[in-house]
């Protein structure tokens, strides 16, 4: 079941276009959405948060278009990312406890699991966490919100290997739970693990959106990774 | 309380903003400009927005499940609590100097504005100027300050005009002490209050609009 869909966004800017951008997410399915830097992975996730405005298309939540229902469509979906820190002066607990007045299904005992499988303090301040507890601190909150929908940008951008497999496997598990995850990373060794669909993005178009296993057969060649494949791609679209 | 005032207390809001109402004090202070006690004020809510925008306050708000309006209300509502505070605080001082200190002889060789309803008007007309000029000014990016110093020029020239209108020859009652004209002086603090609600009214419905088209 499509539970989110973008159908033909466009977007231009002075020096870059998204053009006629269109997948969807499927329920309870985690999404590599992969794309070299200033493909246009960011822009496409801001629109789907409504933080960029599209000059056409649409944007679809749960079937209802994200124009018009997007304080409802907020209330289920959570975002995370790795490159920007909220209140980095704040202790968890502050923005915890100003956050939840905002979500009408939050699970307080959801946030104290959460907060407790992820090692959290919440004496803590963002600014005292490692690159990793900050994506972690953020998935605290939209998970205690009951989010079905996670949008995560670059998440595991600037994380030791560790780190990332320790995410990796919080995915898998929140996937196993039906939340549905779109993951955008330009590190597609972690989509090898634990992505059930690609959706590739190259010069603001998307050159392809299907399941992880036909992908690597329609692109791959013998044995190549996700990596190598995405890695030929790309230089063959510059050549 | 409202989550979205609360967010603005609890997480984007420097503690300066609250500090900085303690230039309220300036009231008493005598041959001083007072009414740059009411600059002094909007300069901590200022601070709160410089706080507001290293935290990547504006976008965590939009992310909310709020309407993008919702986040421009938020700030005007922090910005107009902390004015309004400022506002009784100045009220409470400008009673002072009127009633137990209005024989004081230090108040009555004043060059300068007294502190009268007059004056308390015209910080409403400070703290509208405050919402107009940079509050509208800074929503139309959501991240340049350049709309604060537009608003010191505009500022210090009211403050500047505010504090000499006495001296212009017929206008001599505007300065009054005590009790003295208090019919006109209640129709200047009318006057500076019916000013900032328009003022900020129509910089809240501008900056709506225009914090509805920019990209974040």
């Amino acid at each position: 079941m499509k539970i989110a869909e973008l159908k033909n966004v466009c977007k231009t800017y002075p020096a870059f276009k998204l053009n006629n951008v269109s997948f969807s997410l499927e329920s309870g399915k985690i999404t590599g959405f992969i794309g070299r830097n200033g493909a246009g992975k960011t822009t496409v996730i801001k629109s789907m948060l409504n933080l960029v405005h599209t000059d056409s298309g649409e944007i679809c939540y749960f079937g209802k278009p994200l124009s018009g229902n997007e304080t409802e469509i907020k209330q289920r979906i959570g975002y995370s990312t790795g490159t920007v820190s909220w209140y980095p002066r704040k202790t968890i607990r502050q923005i915890i406890d100003t956050a939840k007045r905002f979500y009408k299904n939050w699970d307080e005992d959801a946030c104290r699991k959460y907060m407790q499988l992820f090692a959290l303090d919440e004496n803590k301040k963002p600014m005292e966490l490692s690159e990793g507890m900050k994506v972690k601190c953020n998935l605290l909150i939209a998970l205690s919100h009951g989010a079905e929908v996670l949008i995560l940008d670059e998440p595991t951008s600037g994380l030791d290997p560790f780190s990332r497999d320790e995410l990796m496997e919080l995915f898998t598990t929140l996937k196993e739970n039906g939340v549905t995850i779109l993951f955008s990373t330009h590190i597609t060794s972690d989509l090898e693990r634990c992505a059930d669909n690609i959706v590739y993005i190259s010069h603001g178009e998307i050159k392809a959106e299907c399941a992880k296993t036909d992908f690597i057969k329609n692109f791959g060649k013998e044995d190549e990774t996700l990596e190598e494949i995405f890695l030929r791609l790309e230089r063959k679209m510059r050549s | 309380m409202n989550a979205m005032l609360r967010k603005e207390m609890c997480l984007s809001a420097s503690v300066l903003s609250y500090i900085f109402l303690a230039a309220a004090v300036m009231t008493l202070i005598p041959g001083y400009p007072v009414l740059c006690g009411a600059f002094f004020i909007t300069l901590g809510i200022f601070h709160s927005f410089q706080s507001a925008r290293e935290a990547n306050d504006i976008v965590y708000s939009a992310l909310l499940p709020v309407a993008k309006s919702d986040v421009v209300k938020g700030k005007f509502m922090f910005s107009v609590m902390i004015e309004l505070a400022g506002f009784l605080l100045m009220t409470v001082f400008t009673l002072i100097r009127m009633t137990v200190l209005s024989g004081s002889e230090v108040y009555h060789k004043n060059a300068l504005m007294n502190a009268n309803p007059f004056f308390l008007g015209m910080t409403l007309v400070i703290f509208g100027l405050f919402n107009m000029v940079f509050i509208g000014g800074f929503f139309k990016t959501a991240y340049k300050f350049s709309p604060f110093v537009t608003y010191i020029i505009v500022a210090f020239l009211t403050i500047g005009v505010a504090e000499a209108f006495h001296h212009i020859p017929g206008c001599a009652d505007v300065n009054a002490f005590g009790f003295d004209h208090i019919g006109l002086q209640a129709a200047l603090l009318c006057g500076g209050a019916v000013m900032f609600t328009i003022l900020t009214f129509l910089s809240y419905k501008k900056s709506c609009r225009t914090f509805e088209k920019i990209d974040l």
